[in-house]
Formats: structure tokens, C-alpha cells, sequence
């Protein structure tokens, strides 16, 4: 190609001449609403509050959500419990790996995974035979489970889960929620959430004070 | 610990039986006294509308503590366009200091039953259940053996008082949960599912258990059914307050005595207090009243000087109190209000189901607060976070627990504010609860 003297300039300027009455590609967000695809769902990250702390709260509830049962999660929930056991099997051992548990705020072995093996299951059978394999009376079968074993194994929930249909992320999110249930592992004393606030009432009313660890400071205090 | 406390005569009684005496579930000796009258006549006699009208005139509310107007529930589950309906008892009594839900049940078995039968005639269901919690194993019993009473006779069942309408009534035996006391986390656990309530609108009664229609009752609301059929509207308009007619059972705790009383709505205060906190008797020396906590592990603590407040739905809550569970206590100068605040707001926050955020971490934010005033270590500006943070909670409330649960803390700045300034300001405790308080004065001195 010959030099022509200031060509360049010339296809510089008609490009920028093209793009200067070509039509404004700029949304004027927030006065324009964007036109977002229905399915978008924005970029999904769990946060930490002030203190540190994660934010979720390992309810179940986008789990029991999920379509395909593709949420994993781990954390410790309102009630200051472990659970980092939800997900397909696979990722069992992902999930114990160091890194894996910091995220979940702890750096112990899940004790789900533990008492996860080895636990006899006709007793579970045996139960789901008498209330019919039906998931309207999971309350029935998780307390004749609890009563069975002492606690309700993770195993007893699978097998709930296979038998009944029901997701197993609904059985996880219901067996945790009730005080009475002991999920995957044998607990020192479920359901006292009703004596502990009676006997803190008492305390309370009394003058003694309201907290459970009252009487155990009132030696060091004389001390 | 059912200990019914003696009530002024005057008093009309409406849910509990006038004596003790007698086997409840003796069902010829009940319909000797009554018993299934306004059933039959409503089955044979009245057209389900003339029912549902019925209980809309009496202006019975709902005892479950939330005081819905029970016509406007009935008119809704009756009209709502569906082939299935259900009719819920609850009682389930959330409140674990209170045990006027399975005190009515062990005493009045067939007036819940009957109750549950008229309503289930009035919005045409077919099938009640009765919540109980699986603890109160008397009240099962007594429910049992009077159901299987009332089936064997045929008062219920497939053929129910030989008009070949069909009900059936099951006990559900729940328990693990405070948030069972809500009405639709009740239908979830009925359900077989996680306990956790669900927006409104559609109420229960048009979208209930099982996506059907539901009327959720407490066992009290239904068991003053019957009576308003039996002797009509007007006279059970008449009992009680205008706005709220009728009687309630009240679990009344006390330095002087504790147990469960039927008053009518609208009493005084005072005169409730007096059940419980009878000046000039007995050996030791009577203390003041400190406050009154009115409406169980959520209510609100009402001082003295407020006693003359009606114990009636409205009044209460302009209060910042509710009937809630229907549990009064009696606190005396020995108790620290910082220390019982802090003690219901921790179980209110423990309790959370934790559907919405604003309620699970809201609550448990404002429990660390209190706890901070307790302790004698407030940070500054604590009061008023306390007071904005207890009303977004309230303002974002999906059901009533979280709608109530910021009472406690709340009332307790509103009206025992001096007290509140003593752990704020100089970290002292005036009742001397406050344990580490206490304490750190006893070294200084």
C-alpha cells in the first residue's frame, strides 16, 4: 500500500464519526429498568456479618429449594449445631477437607460422617411398614425412629427419604427443626428447651436470676 | 399443677365445668348435663349458614391469642370454593408455663368435640384434628376414651347423629417446638413437615392443611361453641367485653399461689392480680408488685400503675401487652426487669424458626444487646438500637411470634425506664439480680 499522508488519521476520525451517530448502547439504570433474563439469578455468595460470622444460618431452605438438589452446604445453624452433611455422596470427602471445614466455620470432623456407616436398618423398615411408607406422617415415623435408636441416624433419614419419596433435604431441614429429635448422633438430653425456661423463670422470679450458670458463680463470687 | 384457682361467683363460667366431680368422659352423665344438645339441634334444626351466623353474632374471638374475629374465619372456609375442608383444634399450649389448653381438655373433652363437630357442620368438613402436646398424656387419655365415647354412640362418625353426615376426629399428638402455637406452622407439623409459618394471605381458611380450606381454632374457641348454640348470640355477647365477648382461660402465677382460672374478658387486671397476690395473707409479709407480665415468653411487662387496663385484646396491645398465651406473672421487688427481659427475649430468639431474616438474627442481635444491659457493659447508643432494631423486626414480621417476640425488651424500656438507666448508666443492678453487678459492688465496698 502507497504512503498517503494522513490516511490514518482520516480512518481513525470516520470510524469514530460511524460510532458517534450509530444508536446509544448506555442503559440510564436506575431510571430504565435493565431487561434481565427471568432465569438470572445474579451472582450467588454467602456473607459474613460484623462480627465474622457467616451469614448462613444452614436452614435448608435454598437446598430444599433447589430443583435438582445441587446446593451442598455446611455450617452451623441457629441452635449452635454442626451440619455440614448435605450433598451427593461424592462430595462427602471434599467436604472434609481442611478447607472445606474453615468455610463452615469449624476445623472439627463431622460427626454426621462418623455414625454415617454400620447402623442396622430393619427397625426402620419395620417402622415405615407401620405407618403405611407415608410422608404425611414423617412426625410419627421420626419419633418411633428416635424412640428405636435414641437418636434418628442419617442412615434412617436416607432410608425415610428412598421409601416415602420425600426429599431428603425436606426429612434433614424437619428432623432438625424439632427440639425432641436427635439428628446423627445420640444427644445428652433433647428437648430441655422447655424446662431450662421454666426453671430460668423460677430463677428469675425469685431474685435468684434469670441465667442457668447463676448458681455456680455464687461460690467464685464468695471466694 | 392444674390447680384451678376459686373465682368470684359472679363470674359467668362458660368452658369449664361449674364441679370438679365426675368422670369427664362419662358421656350419659355429660348429656344428662347437656352435652351434644346444640348439636343436634344445629344438625337437625339450624341450615350450616344459621351456624356460621350464629357465631359471627356472639363476636366470639379467637383464643388463640391473636383475637381474629372466629365469624369472619367461618364465613371465609365456608364460602372458599374447594370439595375438602378440615377443622383444626390446637391445642398444642406453646407457652411451656402454661397448661390451660390441656386443662380444658381433660376436663371438657366433649365441649372441644362438639365445638369441632358444629364447625365442621357449619363450613361442611369431614374430617378435625386435635393437636395436643405429647407430653400432656392425661389430656390424650381423656380425649380417647371421649372420642371413642362419642363414636360409639354416634354422636361422630361416619354417621353422625343418624343424618348420614360424616366426621371423624383424630388426636395428633406434636411437641418440639415453641413456633407450634402459630396456627400455620401447626398445619406444616400436622403435615409432617418443618415447622415454619407461611404469608398471609391466603389465610388457612381459604389455603390450609393440605392446601384445603382450614378452620384453626384453639380448643378454647371451640369449646365455647356449643354454648353459643345452645343458649344464642345475645347471651354470649352480654358476657364480658363488647368488643371481645365471652371468657377465657388464664394461667395466673403469683407470689401468693399459681393456677389456671376462667374469667371473662375485659376484667381488670387488678382484680386477676388479686387472684394470686392476696394482700394481708398468709405468714410472711406481703411484697410490692414490681410489674406484670402479661401474654407468656413474648408478652410485655406492664407496671403497677396500669392494673386498671381491661384484660381484653385491644386494650392490651395499646399496652404493649397481649393476651398471647394467656399467662399472667406476677413479679415482685426481688425480680429485675432487665434480668427477665433478657431471659424472654433469649428464648424468643432461640425459638425462632428462622424463615426470615429480620426475626433470626433481628431477635438474636437484640438478646445481645440485652444481655450487654444485664451485664452491666452496654455500648453506647445500645437503648436506641435496641428500640430501632425492635422495629424492623416488627415491621417485617411474617407471623406473630416475630411480630411479638421484641415486647419483652420493648415495654420494658417503655415503662420501666429508670431501672433500664440504672444498667445503662451506672451499671448497677437496684434489685441486685444482675449477677456480675452484684458482684463487682460487693468487691468495691
Amino acid at each position: 500500500m502507497s504512503f498517503v499522508p494522513g490516511l490514518g488519521l482520516v480512518r481513525g476520525m470516520a470510524l469514530t464519526l460511524r460510532r458517534f451517530f450509530e444508536p446509544k448502547v448506555t442503559n440510564l439504570y436506575p431510571e430504565v429498568p435493565a431487561s434481565i433474563p427471568p432465569k438470572f439469578r445474579g451472582r450467588l455468595q454467602l456473607l459474613y456479618d460484623e462480627y465474622g460470622t457467616l451469614k448462613c444460618e444452614t436452614c435448608f431452605q435454598c437446598a430444599q429449594a433447589c430443583p435438582v438438589e445441587c446446593i451442598d452446604m455446611g455450617g452451623v445453624d441457629t441452635k449452635g449445631r454442626y451440619a455440614i452433611h448435605w450433598g451427593p455422596p461424592e462430595t462427602y470427602g471434599e467436604r472434609r477437607e481442611e478447607s472445606a471445614l474453615r468455610r463452615a466455620g469449624r476445623t472439627v470432623p463431622d460427626p454426621v460422617y462418623e455414625h454415617f456407616h454400620g447402623i442396622d436398618l430393619h427397625a426402620v423398615d419395620e417402622i415405615l411398614e407401620g405407618f403405611d411408607h407415608d410422608p404425611k406422617e414423617l412426625l410419627g415415623i421420626l419419633a418411633a425412629i428416635q424412640a428405636e435408636y435414641g437418636y434418628v441416624p442419617v442412615a434412617a433419614l436416607k432410608r425415610v427419604s428412598q421409601s416415602t419419596g420425600a426429599w431428603y433435604a425436606m426429612l434433614y431441614g424437619t428432623a432438625t427443626y424439632y427440639d425432641h429429635l436427635a439428628v446423627g448422633a445420640p444427644a445428652a438430653a433433647p428437648g430441655r428447651a422447655d424446662e431450662a425456661y421454666l426453671g430460668a423463670l423460677d430463677g428469675a422470679l425469685s431474685g435468684r436470676g434469670a441465667r442457668p450458670d447463676a448458681a455456680d458463680d455464687a461460690p467464685a463470687g464468695e471466694r | 399443677m392444674t390447680n384451678l384457682l376459686a373465682t368470684p361467683s359472679s363470674w359467668p363460667r362458660v368452658l369449664l365445668p361449674a364441679t370438679d366431680g365426675g368422670d369427664p368422659t362419662d358421656l350419659d352423665s355429660a348429656i344428662r348435663t347437656g352435652a351434644f344438645e346444640a348439636l343436634k339441634t344445629a344438625v337437625r334444626a339450624m341450615t350450616p349458614s344459621q351456624v356460621v351466623t350464629a357465631v359471627a353474632g356472639s363476636g366470639l374471638r379467637g383464643r388463640g391469642g391473636a383475637g381474629f374475629p372466629s365469624g369472619t374465619k367461618w364465613r371465609a372456609a365456608a364460602s372458599a370454593p374447594e370439595a375438602r375442608r378440615y377443622v383444626v383444634a390446637n391445642g398444642y399450649g406453646a407457652d411451656p408455663a402454661v397448661q390451660t389448653d390441656r386443662t380444658l381438655l381433660e376436663r371438657a373433652p366433649f365441649a372441644v368435640i362438639e365445638g369441632m363437630a358444629l364447625a365442621a357442620y357449619a363450613i361442611d368438613a369431614r374430617q378435625g384434628f386435635i393437636a395436643v402436646r405429647s407430653d400432656a398424656e392425661a389430656a390424650i387419655r381423656t380425649l380417647e376414651a371421649a372420642i371413642s365415647a362419642a363414636e360409639e354412640t354416634g354422636l361422630i362418625g361416619p354417621d353422625a347423629v343418624e343424618t348420614g353426615w360424616p366426621v371423624r376426629i383424630e388426636i395428633r399428638p406434636v411437641q418440639g417446638a415453641y413456633m407450634l402455637g402459630e396456627e400455620t406452622v401447626l398445619l406444616k407439623a400436622l403435615e409432617g413437615k418443618r415447622g415454619q409459618p407461611e404469608q398471609r394471605p391466603p389465610h388457612p381458611a381459604e389455603q390450609g392443611l393440605f392446601g384445603r380450606p382450614t378452620l384453626v381454632h384453639n380448643v378454647q374457641t371451640l369449646a365455647a361453641v356449643p354454648w353459643i348454640v345452645n343458649h344464642g348470640a345475645e347471651a354470649y355477647a352480654a358476657i364480658g367485653s363488647k368488643a371481645s365477648p365471652g371468657t377465657i382461660l388464664v394461667q395466673l402465677r403469683g407470689p401468693g399461689g399459681a393456677g389456671i382460672a376462667e374469667v371473662p374478658i375485659g376484667t381488670k387486671l387488678r382484680d386477676l392480680v388479686d387472684l394470686v397476690h392476696a394482700r394481708g395473707r398468709g405468714s410472711e409479709p406481703e411484697r410490692p408488685i414490681k410489674a406484670v407480665l402479661v401474654g407468656g415468653p413474648s408478652g410485655g411487662f406492664l407496671p403497677p400503675d396500669l392494673l386498671d387496663t381491661p384484660y381484653e385484646y385491644d386494650a392490651l396491645r395499646a399496652v404493649d401487652a397481649h393476651i398471647g398465651s394467656g399467662s399472667i406473672v406476677v413479679a415482685d421487688d426481688q425480680a429485675c426487669i432487665v434480668d427477665l427481659a433478657r431471659l424472654l427475649t433469649r428464648f424468643c430468639a432461640d425459638q425462632a424458626c428462622g424463615k426470615t431474616i429480620p426475626c433470626r438474627i433481628g431477635t438474636r442481635r437484640l438478646s445481645e444487646i440485652v444481655d450487654r444491659m444485664a451485664a452491666g457493659t452496654p455500648r453506647p447508643g445500645d437503648a436506641a438500637l435496641a428500640l430501632d432494631l425492635a422495629s424492623d423486626i416488627v415491621g417485617s414480621a411474617l407471623c406473630d411470634h416475630e411480630r411479638l417476640a421484641t415486647l419483652p425488651t420493648t415495654s420494658a424500656m417503655r415503662y420501666f425506664r429508670p431501672e433500664l438507666d440504672d444498667h445503662l448508666l451506672r451499671s448497677t443492678c437496684p434489685a441486685g439480680v444482675c449477677h456480675p453487678i452484684a458482684v463487682a459492688l460487693a468487691g468495691r465496698a
